[in-house]
């Protein structure tokens, strides 16, 4: 099947489910989630996150997408039949906000449907107020 | 002043829109429920020029059209960022206060957000059983938090301004009208 990866990014990536398990090829996991699957554990730029029960995540040469999550050390909501998977947000980023009084960066689109970065209106004050139609 | 509507799509928000000539973005997904801890709209985040945040997530107004259901009024939020704005006034916070501190969302507030974009998801691909079953989850996970049970009211076919969300309204009161951020100033400064 093809499967929806859900972060702060949607991928669709191709995927099998097990159960309730949701798996997809080691080489399709820097596209779907950034990370990459190596002997060291889950590496993303110059960090790797040590993997101790590899044979969690590693099942039968494919990779739990549920396991990549928890590993990471994120929440995850896997549903295999529906070959959606949607992972946290990483905590820290959150801590960033509400402790370290920093705002955390993001990037949206408008109505037209151009990304914007907080960070375009950095040197200026921003009044950011969420709404909605509801 | 930069808007983000935490909605599904442009076609729900341009309505609100019109005249508006400062940024207006759409989070779909509800990222920035998570990343900033807001439970409900409208949230106010004070960020200056470097990025740091100076007011967090609070509960304001810009007008006094909803005065009486929600006895916030503008007037006072208003005058606080102008003060902010024009002579770079910041909210006092009392010595060894911790009422400026905005508490963490629960293992169990994240895993609503994600069951609520996997609703979404599902939704938009047609499934709407499965779609059902994570709003539902996801309303059970965050049962007092509007960004979950109001906002799933559209997409379940529900009028969030009719019965189910009186009833939800009713609900939340109860639990003491918990919000993820600062009170609504109506007069006092509140840090």
């Amino acid at each position: 099947m093809q499967a929806t990866i859900v972060t702060d990014e949607i991928r669709t990536t191709a995927a099998v489910a097990d159960g309730d398990r949701l798996l997809i090829d080691p080489a399709a996991l820097p596209d779907a989630l950034g990370w990459e699957w190596k002997p060291e554990g889950l590496c993303r730029d110059n960090v790797c996150v040590p993997v101790r029960d590899r044979a969690a995540v590693l099942v039968a040469d494919k990779l739990d997408i549920g396991a990549v999550a928890a590993a990471l050390g994120r929440l995850a909501v896997v549903d295999a039949p529906a070959g959606i998977a949607v992972i946290a947000l990483a905590k820290e980023l959150r801590r960033e906000a509400l402790e370290e009084r920093h705002a955390p960066a993001f990037t949206l689109p408008d109505l037209d449907g151009v990304e914007h970065d907080l960070g375009q209106w950095s040197g200026k004050k921003k009044l950011l107020v969420t709404f909605a139609s509801w | 002043m930069l808007a983000v509507a935490i909605d599904e799509s442009a076609d729900d928000v341009r309505p609100w829109t019109d005249g508006i000539t400062f940024p207006v973005l759409i989070d779909s997904e509800h990222l920035l429920s998570e990343l900033y801890a807001m439970s409900n709209v409208p949230t106010v985040v004070w960020i200056d020029e470097d990025d740091r945040i100076v007011r967090p997530n609070g509960v304001a107004f810009g007008s006094d059209l909803f005065k009486e259901f929600t006895g916030v009024e503008a007037g006072p939020h208003n005058d606080l960022v102008r003060a902010w704005v024009r002579d770079g006034v910041e909210p006092r916070t009392t010595e060894g206060s911790d009422a400026a501190a905005i508490e963490d969302l629960s293992d169990d507030e994240v895993r609503a957000r994600l069951h609520f974009r996997a609703a979404v998801h599902a939704r938009r691909a047609g499934y709407t059983e499965t779609a059902a079953r994570h709003f539902a989850r996801a309303g059970e996970l965050a049962p007092h938090d509007f960004t979950i049970r109001r906002a799933m009211m559209p997409l379940v076919g529900d009028d969030p301004f009719g019965e189910k969300f009186f009833a939800f309204y009713e609900e939340w009161d109860r639990a003491g009208k918990p919000y993820n951020g600062l009170p609504g100033v109506t007069g006092d400064v509140t840090d």
